[in-house]
């Protein structure tokens, strides 16, 4: 369009690379120039020249230092970053494109991607087999990790940090398409849209850490997938597992997941899938169950998992049938299970053998001491009942008139509603489970401090009153 | 009764010149009114109440959680924010109301009146000192919550119990104005206290009951529903409470999202505005009709 300011920008672009060239441990933070447009034609900087000039199976030492360069790499070979090392895209386009099979990048960190929502500007692009992305700091970019049709990858120990702009306007820290048997492990992504994997089988996902993202983790058509020990908090939603088939989701945490949509795990349309071990707490619906399994003959299993502390435990949409949850701790959730709309829970069961769940609002007792109760425990309070059905009606959660309203259902029979769901063989204790992944460092005691301070001010006020009128009381 | 006599002493020994200053006036008649109402029955009987109940939640919903180290939005404090909204109004309404009517069945209030005070500071010292106590009893009952939930590794935010009793005073404050309001208007303490009940009972079950049959039976759009729960200061202290010290408002629906959406940074100025008229308005109407009729 306009070829001279092209020409002009390459030309400075150049003249930027062959500055920052000899003196490659030094950091030019100035740029020399913003590159409008930076097409794989643009001329290589000194990376890219060495890059061209390497044999096949060579490994390339990046010193410490900025380059400001947008690299391809077009043939098998290793390129590794020593610590500091930075790679600047200076605000526009992708930075790095691996086009070869055998690729491994490791050690640098790459920032400053374009903002183009349209050419999907990534840090790093993938568009060949086998390639190993390891301890990786991208920063500032729009999309992260952009893997197309490259499987057997593995990306390890990176960290993605997006940019700080509207939801609608990020990329996705991590992406996968048509990516078969890849590792995803240790990796730590915030402040993007998703970390999404699309048509991918057999990728495992493990020890990463999502936050402040849209999707912490989202599956779509992707199957035998197995997601195990990763933490995710804050998203909108945790993990979404939308039209797979054997989806393994085991020792995850799953906490702090709210808004409009938020859910810690939530399932469409998956199939054999089992969900164990999991700390699922503190989001606005702890599981989300939509039309899961599909296939209604193959139950989905939940099992051995803490729901803990979310407005809602689980929720159902009334197409959801063929679960079996059994061996879970629902505990302190405002509403432990509920269903969308009308419908019932008929089709779905909440234990198996002699074994339920353990429920934080039983009521029973255990006669016999065999750890089971001796009555079901059944969910019919008419509150979760209208606002099931009325969800408006949570407003007016946590006020007395809840109460009133509850202690007329129960007093009441002809106006109680139907059981939600019936668990047989509820358990009376919380069933111990281990969450591989790591806790959240713990917060100070805080509590202790406030809860101190106000004794103080309220005994203070007391004590004030007491001791003024022994005074007033000695003068008179 | 020994403060007033020692200050009637105190106001027949010196003779003095000037009359004494508005806030000396007000701080002795709140001095004297806090000292009553802690010595009173119904100071401790509240405090003690409100303490039991906040430790039998405390211990309840620590037991329940099993020690996972759960942080999260539980029953603990909708335990204690349910707790506040039945105790706290009901405290601070018949406090209110049996003070100005109280002391003009026992002669007090004549003999307070005979003094060289202006009938607007004898309100405010009433008002200051009745307040003062209530702060007493809820930071009494709300710290020994905390300290509880502290000993047993509950692991809530860190200033959530300080905001839950910043805005139980506040609410206390409200309804300690509509309570000496009522106290004003009305002739006799019984009467007084009973109407204090019969608002309590209106703010705290009625209007929610009525509300929540609005909200199915006529449809009610979320906006119309919020702002007539912004009227209640039950709600408008819950809502507060929510979004200040742990949830999000998302916890309320529909609703809450809704509020979340449209005043998003101003929900604070929004609670504090409404929190505030409750507090401000009734004792300015109770200023006007105490030194307008005649008080006995």
């Amino acid at each position: 369009m306009n070829r001279r300011r092209r020409a002009i920008t390459a030309t400075l672009v150049t003249l930027a690379a062959l500055w920052s060239a000899p003196a490659a441990a030094q950091t030019h933070d100035a740029p020399a120039a913003r590159p409008a447009d930076a097409s794989p034609r643009a001329p290589l900087g000194e990376l890219g020249r060495r890059i061209a000039s390497a044999p096949a199976g060579s490994t390339i030492v990046v010193e410490p230092g900025v380059y400001r360069e947008h690299l391809t790499i077009d043939r098998p070979l290793a390129l590794v970053g020593r610590p500091g090392a930075v790679i600047d895209g200076g605000g526009s386009g992708d930075i790095i494109e691996i086009t070869a099979p055998d690729v491994t990048v490791r050690g640098l960190t790459v920032r400053n991607t374009g903002i183009d929502l349209d050419k999907e500007n990534a840090a790093v692009r993938v568009l060949a087999p086998r390639a190993t992305l390891e301890s990786l700091v991208l920063e500032d970019v729009l999309f992260g990790i952009d893997l197309r049709e490259a499987p057997d990858s593995t990306l390890r120990g990176n960290t993605v940090g997006g940019k700080r702009l509207d939801i609608a306007r990020r990329g996705d820290g991590l992406r996968l398409w048509r990516s078969d048997r890849c590792l995803v492990e240790g990796n730590t992504i915030h402040d993007g849209r998703d970390a999404i994997i699309w048509y991918s089988t057999g990728v495992t996902v493990r020890d990463n850490h999502g936050r402040d993202c849209r999707y912490g983790l989202h599956l779509m058509f992707s199957d035998s997938v197995t997601i195990e020990s990763n933490r995710f908090e804050n998203n909108s939603v945790g993990v979404y597992l939308m039209y797979s088939t054997g989806v393994e989701v085991r020792g995850n945490r799953l906490t702090g997941n709210r808004g409009p949509s938020g859910y810690g795990l939530g399932l469409k349309e998956t199939d054999r899938f089992t969900v164990r071990d999991n700390l699922i707490a503190a989001n606005r619906a702890g599981i989300y169950i939509d039309g899961s399994p599909f296939t209604a003959s193959i139950p989905g299993t939940f099992t051995r998992n803490t729901v803990a502390c979310n407005d809602v435990g689980v929720v159902f949409l009334p197409s959801a049938r063929g679960n079996e949850l059994y061996e879970n701790n629902f505990i302190d959730n405002i509403d432990q299970i509920a269903v969308a709309g009308r419908g019932d829970l008929s089709a779905n069961s909440f234990f198996k053998g002699e074994r339920g769940n353990f429920w934080s609002d039983y009521t029973g007792y255990d006669l016999n001491h065999d750890g089971v109760g001796d009555f079901v425990h059944e969910s019919q309070t008419l509150f979760e009942n209208l606002m099931d059905r009325n969800p408006s009606l949570r407003l007016m959660l946590f006020s007395p008139a809840q109460q009133a309203i509850e202690f007329v259902g129960r007093a009441v029979p002809a106006i109680r509603p139907e059981a939600k769901f019936t668990d047989e063989v509820p358990l009376m204790r919380p069933v111990e489970i281990t969450v591989s992944a790591p806790d959240a460092p713990a917060g100070a005691p805080a509590q202790a401090i406030g809860a101190a301070l106000l004794l103080i001010v309220g005994g203070g006020l007391v004590g004030l009153a007491r001791a003024g009128r022994s005074a007033t009381g000695g003068v008179a | 009764m020994n403060a007033i006599s020692a200050q009637a002493a105190a106001l027949d020994q010196p003779v003095p010149r000037r009359a004494p200053s508005v806030p000396s006036t007000i701080a002795a008649v709140a001095g004297r009114s806090l000292r009553d109402a802690i010595r009173s029955r119904w100071f401790v009987l509240y405090t003690l109440a409100f303490a039991v109940l906040g430790l039998a939640v405390s211990f309840v919903s620590a037991a329940g959680a099993g020690g996972a180290g759960l942080s999260g939005f539980g029953r603990t404090t909708a335990g204690l924010i349910n707790l506040v909204l039945l105790v706290v109004p009901l405290m601070a309404l018949t406090a209110g109301a049996a003070s100005i009517a109280g002391d003009r069945e026992r002669g007090m209030l004549a003999y307070l009146l005979a003094q060289p005070v202006r009938r607007c500071e004898v309100l405010l010292g009433v008002y200051a000192g009745l307040a003062g106590a209530l702060v007493a009893s809820v930071c009494l009952g709300l710290g020994v919550c905390g300290a509880i939930l502290a000993a047993r590794g509950m692991r809530t935010g860190a200033g959530s119990m300080l905001w839950l009793a910043g805005l139980s005073i506040a609410l206390a404050l409200g309804m300690l104005s509509v309570g000496v309001l009522i106290s004003v208007l009305a002739r006799r303490a019984s009467v007084a206290v009973g109407t204090a009940v019969f608002t309590w009972l209106l703010l705290v079950f009625v209007s929610d009951l009525a509300l929540m049959a609005g909200a199915v039976a006529m449809r009610l759009r979320i906006q119309e529903l919020l702002t007539l729960a912004l009227l209640n200061p039950l709600q408008v202290f819950k809502m507060w409470s929510l979004h200040a010290a742990d949830a999000s408002l998302d916890v309320l629906g529909p609703a809450g999202l809704y509020a979340l959406d449209t005043w998003g940074p101003w929900l604070h100025a929004v609670f504090g505005g409404c929190m505030l008229g409750w507090i401000v308005l009734p004792l300015v109407a109770a200023g006007l009709c105490f030194s307008r009729r005649s008080p006995l």
